[in-house]
């Protein structure tokens, strides 16, 4: 009876170690495209990893590339403030030329008016007068020239604040810089995990503006909306400091 | 004699600007590339103005405003803050810090005359 309780047992196991090659065999074309599909994979991530190496090393040409707009940007916007400077200087000088000529025109425009006096009863010589001042436009003349000074100096003016422009895009620049060279930082980790630090040591670093040299946040905002707001923030912390001073005065 | 004003910002232009738009109308602008430099420049000079940028290296705008108004000799000079910066907790930090005015950039030349002459003539 026992022997046959044996013989029951090690059919059932045979039975069991049946099913396991049975679902071996099924599995083993599984694994088999598993080890072909990284077969495959693995001379993939060798050019994903390469890639990622060489992208890496580019980062920081495009660093200079940005730090180079922006200085390039800075020394054409420092070279226009320089010529409207002069050009103010210039504008300047011929107003004050102009003035003086316009002050000695008054002087004599002064004289004319007692030489007539003096001129009464002499029909020929005020007719000469007469004739002479027919040309006499200095005084239009002048006031259009005074206008035109004031314009150019209004406009020398508005290109100075829109050659702000500058350092708003220097300030955006500077933070794509920074994003960059986060993102190189990531790379650059990720590569060493990858090759155990052999490739980073390839990896050129570009000096970036520290955070807090620039604002990220910066536009070219001309409306004037940012100082009107500016201006009630600081009327309000004025009004609620006053209001503090007074409510300490009555504790 | 003209009145002095230093200027401290890490933007070369806007240095130029500031310098432009003051010269115009008569100051004399000495300029200064971050917070160190101008404190090493403030006691070269009889200075009667400052306008200072907040975000700059090595000292920025707070620190040297802090350190001006704790110094007995340059405490009373009025500071013109000039920064993009312009959140309300930035601007009350630097009006706490002792800023006289706070003007935000692209700022227009018409007002920061304004408020220079507010305070020197």
């Amino acid at each position: 009876m026992k022997r046959v309780e044996n013989m029951t047992q090690l059919f059932d196991k045979l039975n069991d170690l049946k099913s396991v090659f049975s679902y071996g065999q099924k599995i083993i074309p599984i694994i088999q495209s598993l080890i072909d599909f990284m077969k495959e994979t693995v001379p993939l991530l060798e050019t994903i990893n390469k890639s990622i190496a060489e992208s890496t090393s580019k980062i920081p040409r495009a660093q200079d590339q940005i730090n180079n707009i922006t200085n390039a940007t800075e020394m054409a916007t420092t070279e226009i403030l320089d010529i409207v400077d002069i050009i103010s200087d210039d504008i300047q000088k011929v107003e004050n030329t102009v003035k003086a000529i316009d002050e000695k025109e008054k002087n004599r425009a002064g004289i004319r008016i007692k030489l007539r006096t003096y001129l009464q009863g002499n029909t020929e010589a005020l007719a000469l007068l007469d004739e002479y001042e027919k040309g006499d436009f200095i005084s239009e003349t002048i006031n259009d020239l005074l206008e035109s000074f004031q314009k150019i100096k209004n406009d020398a003016y508005n290109i100075t604040l829109s050659l702000q422009v500058q350092d708003v895009t220097a300030q955006q620049l500077a933070a794509v810089n920074h994003l960059i060279d986060s993102v190189q930082g990531k790379l650059a980790s990720l590569i060493n995990d990858l090759t155990d630090g052999e490739s980073q040591k390839d990896i050129e670093k570009v000096i970036t503006p520290a955070i807090g040299t620039f604002d990220p946040n910066a536009n070219y905002e001309t409306s004037g909306q940012r100082q009107i707001e500016t201006d009630s923030i600081i009327q309000e912390s004025k009004s609620k400091q006053s209001q503090d001073d007074i409510d300490k005065l009555f504790a | 004699m003209k009145k002095v004003i230093l200027v401290a910002d890490d933007s070369p232009t806007i240095r130029k600007f500031v310098s432009f738009a003051l010269t115009m109308k008569g100051y004399e602008i000495i300029t200064a590339s971050d917070g160190m430099e101008a404190l090493e420049k403030i006691p070269n000079e009889k200075l009667d103005l400052i306008i200072t940028d907040l975000n700059m290296p090595n000292i920025d705008g707070f620190e040297l405003i802090k350190t001006i108004r704790e110094n007995e000799l340059y405490k009373e000079i009025p500071i013109i803050i000039l920064s993009s910066l312009g959140s309300s907790e930035e601007i009350e930090k630097g009006m706490a810090y002792g800023a006289n005015s706070y003007l935000v950039k692209p700022f227009d030349p018409k007002r920061i005359l304004y408020e220079v002459a507010k305070y020197l003539n």
